[in-house]
Parts: structure tokens; sequence; C-alpha cells
């Protein structure tokens, strides 16, 4: 059998992320049989290593959103370690899926305060920008004549961000300080070329769907009626939220 | 009366988050390691302040997610990344951990023991050797502390080690703190396990400190590799013996936790300096288990 290790080691980190290896639950119960002779103890521990490594991870990318989630923060944590197994080691990974989990079950029940959505949200931003690392563009492959075609997209170290809430002072002032107004915002978060943080500008809302749009190289003509269209894309470009292909 | 050895380089594990004590500590270093994996994930800053370094001290190249022991293709666009970083650092060899982490769709970040067997060793085998066409610097691997053995296993550790190394020319990384703790765990002779090794297949030495967990689940307390201590004298004396029959050309002393105890790691190399400074050729003392962390 060719993948008898493989079902092995699949069964075995299938147990390890279970809620019944990291809490205990089901102490009793029958053990996968490709596990068998292995100490039931001993998969508890290890299952615990990795559940408060990842967790750790995840903290860490949300400090302010725990630190408002207070004493909620165990029990939404169980419940996302329940729900959610670890697919990726990267923190990046486990922040999405920590943000996409904690987004379904605030959908369900808005979370209180409000504005948590959008300082966890705001997080996730805020990681995805320091993680970017700059991806090259790839030289044509051999036989394609054309080079790439003239075009604008939203540069790689920049989220655009729609919040409910404006919650920069929750990071620029602290926690305790402030209440964030509720105003609908437009903001964009970013990392430009030799800067050591992130940098975070508002924008219009009108230049935030220009950015969401621009995943990838676009001519922004066919998309775009914007009167100043060339005056807009050079600021955009000066301000290093767009890249330009000539 | 000392023999006359070139001391191996000593230095540490480069974190981000000491990366300015380490920078403003450099020359209290002969080497630093960079983990690969945090120039992958660790975004533009972190690379960034890894590539500052490039120059400035010699650098070794150390991975954590490459999952060789996976029964399964191995991952090539990690490799591709994992050799640019190789080129970028200008390390002269790339080191990873004989284990596994991941299947598909599921990762736990956690390095976990094979069945030690001939049947997985020819995998591994295979995969090393596609790694060294790959990556053009020598590739070691390192034997991980594991808290579980498979029943199946066939092989002792070092038997293991010693055929994959031999059948491929890969060197050892020597976790000295992973022997210590497996030999606690699991009841073996961390000395026999270093006479059990090929003689000079050691090309490279870890050091660590754990710590000791004692759970209501657990049949008795167990050593574990938390990297958040100063390095045992049980580990040094290991070193110590290993010197004996292998010249690796670095020791490299890993810490992740306690990082406000920061100053502890210098203290921690000038051990390990103390040591390599004694003459060759003295018998280990066996200590009593439990001294971890």
């Amino acid at each position: 059998m060719a993948n008898r290790l493989l079902d092995r080691q699949v069964s075995l980190l299938e147990y390890l992320s279970s809620a019944a290896a990291i809490f205990g639950n089901q102490a009793n119960a029958p053990v996968d049989p490709a596990l068998q002779g292995i100490d039931r103890g001993l998969l508890r521990l290890e299952a615990r290593f990795s559940c408060n490594r990842r967790i750790k991870k995840i903290v860490a990318a949300f400090p302010r959103t725990f630190e408002i989630l207070g004493a909620d923060q165990s029990v939404i944590l169980r419940e996302f370690v329940e729900a959610s197994r670890p697919t990726n080691g990267s923190s990046l990974a486990n922040a999405r899926q920590f943000h996409e989990f904690l987004s379904a079950l605030w959908r369900r029940e808005p979370p209180e305060p409000a504005y948590l959505l959008d300082v966890a949200a705001f997080e996730l931003a805020m990681l995805e920008v320091r993680n970017m690392i700059e991806d090259r563009e790839k030289p044509p492959k051999k036989g394609e004549s054309d080079g790439p075609k003239p075009g604008i997209r939203r540069h790689r170290s920049v989220v655009p961000l729609r919040c409910a809430h404006d919650i920069r002072s929750i990071f620029e002032v602290g926690l305790r300080e402030v209440v964030p107004p509720k105003r609908d915002t437009s903001l964009v978060v970013t990392l430009p070329a030799g800067f050591r943080d992130v940098k975070i500008f508002e924008v219009a809302p009108v230049v935030l769907d220009l950015l969401a749009m621009l995943d990838d190289w676009a001519d922004p003509r066919t998309f775009c009626a914007l009167a100043d269209l060339e005056t807009l894309t050079s600021d955009l470009a000066a301000q290093e939220l767009i890249e330009v292909r000539a | 009366m000392s023999i006359g050895r070139p001391y191996p380089a000593v230095g540490i594990a480069y974190r981000a988050a000491i990366g300015q004590w380490t920078r403003d500590h450099l020359g209290d270093f002969d080497v630093l390691e960079i983990t690969v994996d945090h120039c992958i994930d660790g975004g533009r800053a972190v690379r960034s302040a890894i590539c500052d370094l490039v120059g400035r001290i010699p650098l070794t190249a150390h991975g954590i997610g490459l999952s060789i022991a996976t029964d399964a293709p191995l991952d090539e666009g990690y490799l591709d990344q994992v050799a640019e970083i190789i080129e970028l650092l200008k390390a002269p060899t790339y080191s990873e951990h004989l284990a596994f982490a991941r299947v598909p769709g599921r990762d736990l970040a956690i390095l976990l023991p094979v069945p030690k067997t001939e049947a997985i060793a020819a995998s591994v085998i295979t995969k090393v050797r596609r790694i060294q066409s790959r990556i053009p610097v020598p590739l070691l691997l390192e034997n991980i502390s594991y808290l579980f053995d498979w029943p199946d296993s066939t092989f002792s550790d070092a038997d293991f080690l010693n055929l994959i190394c031999g059948e491929t020319q890969a060197g050892l990384l020597l976790g000295a703190e992973n022997l210590l703790l497996n030999s606690r765990n699991h009841a073996f002779d961390p000395y026999e396990f270093l006479d059990s090794l090929t003689p000079g297949v050691v090309k490279e030495v870890h050091l660590a400190g754990g710590t000791t967990v004692d759970e209501d689940f657990l049949a008795r307390p167990y050593f574990v590799d938390s990297h958040s201590h100063p390095v045992p004298d049980e580990a040094l004396n290991l070193l110590e013996y290993a010197l004996t029959r292998h010249a690796p050309a670095n020791i490299i002393i890993e810490r992740d936790g306690r990082l406000d105890a920061v100053s502890e790691l210098l203290d921690d190399v000038a051990r390990v300096r103390a040591r390599l400074a004694k003459p060759i050729g003295h018998t280990h003392g066996q200590s009593a288990p439990g001294s971890a962390g």
C-alpha cells in the first residue's frame, strides 16, 4: 500500500488538531486504528503544543481585538479551534483563518462593541501589508513576442479597507482613551518602500473602489469613467498606491 | 595536554524579536543561523533586517517548513524559495529536520517523528537526493526531539540517521538538547547514540534549554524542547563528547522563549566557548535526569 504512511500521517494530524485531543474531550473514545500503540497522553501534549503555538501567532496578529474581547477571548478561541483546523503554518494564513471565523461569527451575532469588526479587519490588513514581499515581474516566455501590456494595478503592499467606524484613534491614541466614532471611513493600509512600518491614509470612497478593483493589471479606461483619470493615477502612483506600466 | 583543533564557530539563531539586540551584540558571535522560513513568511521588514546582516557576519541557513518526511512529493515551490534565500544569505549549508509537520490540507507547524523503518528511510533518501540536486549547498539533517515514537520503528535513532546520511552524504545537524531530551524521555544512553554515529557526520550542532512538563494526563513528567532556558550542563557534556569524534563547523544556540532574559544567551555562548577551550579526550560524566530548564 503506497500511501500507508501518508494515511497514518493524515490520521495523526487529524487527531492532533481535534478538540478531543486538544481539550481532552472524550478521553475514553476509541483511538484511530492508525494511532494504536501510541500513548494517548503524549498525543494530547503534542496537540496542546501545536494549538498553543497557533494561538500565539493569532493573538500576536490581533492585539487590540483581543484586548477588546477581554474575558470573551477564551470562549472565542476555543470555538475557533473546534471549528477551524490548521491548514498552513504561517502567521498570516492562521490570521486570515481566524478573521474569516470572526466575520462568520459576527455576521450571525454582531459583536459588542460593534467596532470590533473594523478593528479585526484593520489588524489583518496591517499583517497582510507587513508580510507582503515584492513579487517580481516574470519575463515573457520564449516565443511570446508581446511584452506586458500597459496598465495599472494596486501596489502589492496596499490593502484598501472600508470601515463603519473610524478606528484609527484606537491605534494612534490607545484603547482606553477613545471610543471610535461611527462614520463610514475609506482607509488604505500601506507599507511604502523605505518605511519600517505601515502607513494609513483616508481616501475618497471612489478611490477606494478603484484600488479595490485593481487586483491585477488593467487598463483604467476600460472600467473607470473619472473625468481626470490621468491626474488621479499619477497622484496614486506618486503615493505608491498603484503601479503604472507604460 | 591540549590537542590543537580549529574551534567551531559559535553563534545564535537569529530571531526578529531580538533583532536589534542581536545587531548590538554582533561582535559576541562568530556566526548567526537564519531560519529561511522567516525570510519567506516574515514580510519585508524581517527580510530586510536579515539581508542587512549579509557580509557583516557569516550566516547559515536553517529550515523548519520542508516536512521532508511527509509521505508525499516535496513542495518544489517551497524549495525554489529556499534556494533563493540561501543565495541571498550566501549560506554555506542548508539544514532541515528529519521530521514531518504537514500533510496535504493540514499543517500543524510542529515537528513530528516518522516510523524508523527501512522503507521510510528509502523514501527520505530519495527526497534528500532530490533536494541535493536543487539546492547548491550541502544539506544537513537534524535529529528532532520527539515525545512519542511509532510502535513499528525498527531502527535506533542513530542507525536511522546513519543510514540516510550514509546513502546521501548529507551531514548531521546534531540537536544536542534534542538528543538529551529524547534520551531522558525514552530511556536510552545519549553517549551510546553519539558512539553509534558515523565519525565525522556531525557538521553542525544545535543547543537549547528545555523545560519539564507534568500533567495529570501524563504517566510521568516529560522533558520538552521549549528553547526557553539556558543550555543545561548535560547538553554541553554531550557537545564536548561529540567533539571528540566530529568537527562541526558551527555551534548554534537556539532561543525562542523568555526573550526578556536574552542576556542568558551571552552566558550560554561563553559557556560553550569555555567547553571548546578544554582539551579533547576527557571522559564524560553522566548526570541524573531531571535538570532540564
